[in-house]
C-alpha cells in the first residue's frame, strides 16, 4: 500500500501538469537588481514589476490609473493629491498594506542614500517638488506639490522609477541596505541564479485590481501559473532553439524569425507597438543642417513608409509623431506625416545652397533596434535625391556618448518609451547651451512643452500637442519614423501571453 | 625548482602591474560613460551628475587609479557598476564555471589529439595520416560558435537528449552537471583537437627525422618503444607549450561558447562588462586573465623538464 502511495506521489510530481505550472520566458540580459527604480534597466523593470506595485500605474493608452490606490483626487488648484488606498491588500510576507507603509516608502525613496533614480523628479531639481506627504488615516495618503503638474502621476507611474513601488519594511536589512523585494505584486521573489535565470512564485493571497483583463500595469493581474522563470539567453539563435525545443514558452524574437514561427502551427506570434521612438536625429547646430530647408529636404527625400517596411521586415507601422498610436492624445493632427517628394527635396536643397557636402549618419548594430538598417536604407534614399550621405557605424556606448555631446550630423537613434506626450517631446527637446544632447531647441516648442507639463485639462493639452507636432514637421529637428515593435512568440500551451511596452507581462497568463 | 618558481612569480609582478595600468587607462580611452549607459536616453543632467558622483567618475583619472590600485593591493577589487556585486567573488564564481568546461575540454582534447597526431606522423602519407589531417583541418576550420549551434541543433532540437540552457557544477551534482556541460565541452573539444593534433603531428615528424630515432631503430627497438621512449618525450615539448597557450586563451575567452549555451562564465561576463563600460569588472577580469596566463605558463615551464630531459628548471 505504502509503495502504491509513493508511486502515485512520484507520478504526481513528475506529471506534465506539475511541470506545466512553470512558465518559462527568455530575457536578453540578466536582471540588474531587485531594488525597484534604483539599479535598473528595461529588462529589470519588466521582471521586478511582477513583484512590486505602486499607488498608480500606466494603462494601455498611456494614461495613469490607480493600482494600490482605490482612487486619486486632485484639488482644484492642482497642488494636492489624495490617494484612497485599497483595502485587504497584503504583502508577500502576509503583513497588511496601509498608509503607514506608503509613508515609510516615500521617506526611503526621498533619502539620497537609497539612490532612487527618480529622486530629481520629486525634489525640485527638475522643477516639481513634493512638499509634504501625510497619512490622515490608515487608508488615505495626501501629497502636496509645489506647482500644478500634469505629469506628477506619470512620474509616480513610470516603470523606470520602479512605479515608486510600495515595499514592506523587511525588504531592507536593519542597516538600511537592500535585501529583497517584499511587495504586493501577483508574483513574489523565488530564486535568482545570476547569469542563468530569475524565478518568481505565484502570490496565492494576491488581490487583483478591478478589471476583466490586463490593462497596461493596472486591470486584472491574477497569477495563473505556479512559477515563472526568466532564462537569461542573449543569443538569438539559442532563443529560437529554446522556443522550438519547448525549453522556453515565450520570448521576443528578431523580426527576421517571425515568418518562420508564424508558419509553425505550434506557436502564436503577437506583435505589439510600444511607445519607444525610432528616429533619424539631425544636429540643428551643424553648419549645414542648421538651415531648415536642408532638414526639410532630407525629410522630403525619405520614403518613410518604405523605410519602415524595410527595416522592420514589415511588422512596423509608420508614425511621425512623438505620441504613440495607442495614446488618447493620438489625434488626426498627430497622424500628419512627412511627405515623400523628390522634386521638392531637390528644390529645397537648391534653396539651402547645398553643394554636395557629405552628411554622416551614425548608427549602431545592436540587435534590439533597427539603427544600422535604417542608416543603410536612408543613405540610399538620400543619395537618390542628390544628398551625399555616408554611414559611420559605432558601438552603442560610443554612439550614446556622441549623442550626449551633440557631436554628430545625423544619427539613427531610438528613444525609450515615454507615455505622456509632454514627457515624450521633452525627451529630445531643450536648450542646447545647457543640454547639448537635446535635439530640438526651438524656444516656441520649449514653451509649449512646459505648458503641456503644467496644464491638466485634456482638451488644452491636445491643442498644445497638436501644435507641437505641426511645428515638429516644419522644423524637422528629427525624423520620427515609427514606434518600436515587439515580436513575441509563444507556444500554444500558453493562454493570454502578450507583451506590453516591450516588457513580458506574465500575469493573467496560463499554461495548459 | 623552487627558486625558479619564485623567480618567475616575482618576474610576473611587473607584468601584472603593466597590465593593470594599461587596462585602467585604455578602457577609459574608449568613448562612452558608464553613467550615461546605465541611464540611457532617460538621463537628465541632475541624475547623471548624481550617478557619476556615486560611481566616483567625477574624480580625475589619476585619483581614480590611485584609489583602485590601493584597493587592489588590499584585495578589494571594488563593486560592479551594473550589478553592484563585489568584483572578486563575482569573477571567481564565473571563472569556476569557465574553468570546469575548459579544463575538461582541453584534457580530453589532449588525450585524443596527441596520440592521434603521433600516429599520423608515424604513418606519414598513409591513408590514416591523410584521414587524421583532414579531420583536424575540418575541425580547425569550423568556427566554434557554428559548431556549437550545429551540436545544439542535433542534440537538443532533433534528438532532444540534452538540455538547452542552464548550468549545474559537476562538483554539486555530477550527473546533472554532465548533462549541462556536454555540449560546450564537446564544442571546445572538437575545435581544440584540430589545433593540438596538427602541432603534435608536426613536432613528431620533426623528431622522427632525427638521427637518434634512426639509431634507436637500428638498435632493434620495437616501434612502440621508439615512439614512446624516444619520439614522444622529445616531440611533446612544443605541443605541451601549445596546450598551455590554448588553456590560457580559453580560460579567458570562451565568451562565444558561453553566449550560445547561455553559460554564466568569465568570458561572457567580460564582454557584457565591456558593453556596459563596467570598469571595475573589466579591470578585474583582465587582471585575472593576465594572472591565469602567467600561472599557466609558469606551470608549463615547470613541467617542461618532465617531458624534455634536455631542459632543466634551473
Amino acid at each position: 500500500m505504502k509503495r502504491i502511495v509513493l508511486s502515485a506521489m512520484m507520478l504526481g510530481l513528475l506529471s506534465p501538469q506539475a511541470m506545466a505550472q512553470t512558465i518559462t520566458a527568455s530575457i536578453a540580459q540578466d536582471v540588474r537588481s531587485t531594488n525597484p527604480g534604483v539599479n535598473r534597466d528595461d529588462t529589470t523593470d519588466g521582471v521586478v514589476l511582477h513583484m512590486v506595485e505602486g499607488l498608480v500605474g500606466y494603462r494601455e493608452d498611456g494614461s495613469v490609473g490607480p493600482l494600490l490606490a482605490q482612487s486619486v483626487d486632485m484639488s482644484a488648484d492642482g497642488l494636492t493629491y489624495t490617494f484612497k488606498l485599497r483595502t485587504g491588500i497584503t504583502f508577500h510576507n502576509g503583513e497588511t498594506f496601509s498608509a503607514e507603509n506608503v509613508l515609510w516608502n516615500w521617506t526611503r525613496y526621498m533619502d539620497p542614500a537609497t539612490e532612487w533614480r527618480c529622486l530629481a523628479e520629486f525634489d525640485g531639481r527638475n522643477g516639481l517638488k513634493v512638499e509634504s506627504v501625510t497619512a490622515p488615516d490608515a487608508q488615505t495618503i495626501v501629497m502636496t506639490i509645489n506647482q500644478p503638474s500634469a505629469v506628477f502621476l506619470d512620474a509616480l507611474a513610470r516603470t523606470d522609477c520602479g512605479m515608486a513601488g510600495i515595499l514592506h519594511y523587511a525588504s531592507v536589512n536593519e542597516d538600511g541596505t537592500w535585501n529583497q523585494p517584499i511587495g504586493t505584486g501577483p508574483y513574489k521573489f523565488g530564486t535568482w541564479k545570476r547569469g542563468e535565470y530569475f524565478e518568481l512564485e505565484a502570490f496565492s493571497d494576491y488581490v487583483t485590481p478591478a478589471g476583466s483583463a490586463p490593462d497596461g500595469y493596472v486591470g486584472a493581474k491574477k497569477p495563473l501559473a505556479e512559477k515563472v522563470r526568466f532564462y537569461v539567453i542573449s543569443d538569438p539563435e539559442t532563443i529560437k532553439a529554446g522556443l522550438l525545443s519547448g525549453t522556453v514558452d515565450l520570448a521576443a524574437v528578431a523580426s527576421t524569425d517571425v515568418p518562420e514561427f508564424a508558419a509553425n502551427p505550434d506557436f502564436n506570434v503577437a506583435d505589439s507597438v510600444d511607445a519607444s521612438k525610432h528616429t533619424l536625429s539631425l544636429q540643428v547646430a551643424d553648419p549645414l543642417l542648421s538651415k531648415v530647408e536642408m532638414r526639410q529636404a532630407i525629410a522630403a527625400a525619405l520614403d518613410l513608409p518604405t523605410l519602415v517596411t524595410q527595416v522592420t521586415n514589415g511588422s512596423g507601422r509608420p508614425n511621425n509623431s512623438a505620441i504613440f498610436p495607442q495614446s488618447m492624445y493620438y489625434s488626426d493632427v498627430q497622424k500628419q506625416a512627412f511627405a515623400h517628394d523628390l522634386d521638392k527635396a531637390r528644390e529645397l536643397l537648391a534653396k539651402a545652397g547645398y553643394k554636395g557636402e557629405p552628411i554622416t549618419i551614425i548608427a549602431n548594430k545592436r540587435p534590439t533596434t533597427p539603427s544600422f538598417e535604417t542608416a543603410v536604407v536612408a543613405q540610399a534614399m538620400l543619395q537618390a535625391a542628390g544628398i551625399n550621405a555616408t554611414i559611420e557605424v559605432m558601438e552603442w556606448g560610443t554612439q550614446l556618448s556622441r549623442y550626449f555631446s551633440g557631436n554628430y550630423q545625423m544619427m539613427a537613434f531610438s528613444y525609450s518609451s515615454r507615455f505622456d506626450p509632454a514627457l515624450s517631446f521633452e525627451q529630445f527637446s531643450g536648450p542646447k547651451d545647457t543640454t547639448s544632447g537635446k535635439v530640438w531647441n526651438n524656444p516656441e516648442a520649449l514653451k509649449l512643452i512646459d505648458e503641456g507639463k503644467a496644464v491638466s485639462d485634456p482638451a488644452r493639452r491636445q491643442a498644445i500637442f497638436d501644435e507641437l507636432h505641426t511645428l515638429l514637421l516644419h522644423d524637422v529637428p528629427m525624423i520620427i519614423y515609427s514606434n518600436g515593435v515587439n515580436d513575441i512568440v509563444s507556444n500554444k500551451r500558453l493562454e493570454g501571453a502578450v507583451s506590453w511596452q516591450s516588457k513580458l507581462r506574465l500575469w493573467e497568463v496560463a499554461k495548459q | 625548482m623552487l627558486k625558479f618558481a619564485i623567480s618567475r612569480i616575482i618576474a610576473a609582478i611587473p607584468t601584472l602591474f603593466i597590465v593593470s595600468v594599461s587596462v585602467f587607462f585604455l578602457i577609459r580611452l574608449i568613448p562612452g560613460d558608464p553613467a550615461s549607459l546605465m541611464l540611457g536616453d532617460l538621463a537628465d543632467a541632475a541624475s547623471l551628475a548624481d550617478l557619476r558622483s556615486r560611481l566616483g567618475l567625477d574624480q580625475s583619472i589619476p585619483v581614480q587609479f590611485t584609489i583602485w590600485l590601493g584597493n587592489i593591493l588590499s584585495g578589494d577589487f571594488g563593486r560592479s557598476i551594473t550589478s553592484q556585486q563585489e568584483v572578486l567573488p563575482l569573477i571567481l564564481g564565473r571563472l569556476r564555471v569557465s574553468a570546469e568546461i575548459v579544463l575538461i575540454a582541453v584534457l580530453l582534447a589532449s588525450v585524443i589529439a596527441v596520440p592521434a597526431g603521433m600516429i599520423a606522423a608515424w604513418r606519414q602519407n598513409s591513408l590514416t595520416d591523410v584521414a587524421l589531417v583532414s579531420i583536424a583541418t575540418v575541425l580547425l576550420s569550423i568556427p566554434a560558435f557554428w559548431m556549437g549551434l550545429l551540436l545544439l541543433l542535433l542534440f537538443v532540437l532533433k534528438l532532444g537528449w540534452l538540455p538547452l540552457v542552464g548550468y549545474v557544477s559537476i562538483s554539486q551534482d555530477f550527473m546533472q552537471g554532465l548533462l549541462y556541460i556536454i555540449l560546450p565541452v564537446a564544442t571546445l573539444l572538437l575545435h581544440e583537437i584540430g589545433v593540438i593534433m596538427r602541432m603534435a603531428r608536426a613536432s613528431t615528424l620533426e623528431v622522427m627525422q632525427l638521427d637518434y630515432i634512426t639509431h634507436a631503430r637500428a638498435k632493434g627497438l620495437s616501434e612502440a618503444a621508439v615512439m614512446w621512449r624516444h619520439a614522444f618525450k622529445n616531440a611533446f615539448g612544443p605541443t605541451w607549450t601549445l596546450i598551455g597557450i590554448v588553456l590560457g586563451n580559453l580560460l579567458g575567452g570562451i565568451a562565444v561558447i558561453e553566449t550560445v549555451f547561455a553559460i554564466p562564465g568569465l568570458g561572457r561576463l567580460l564582454v557584457e562588462a565591456i558593453f556596459a563600460r563596467d570598469y571595475p569588472v573589466i579591470q578585474g577580469c583582465l587582471l585575472m586573465i593576465a594572472t591565469i596566463y602567467v600561472l599557466v605558463n609558469l606551470v608549463v615551464d615547470l613541467l617542461y623538464p618532465v617531458f624534455d630531459p634536455k631542459v632543466n628548471a634551473q
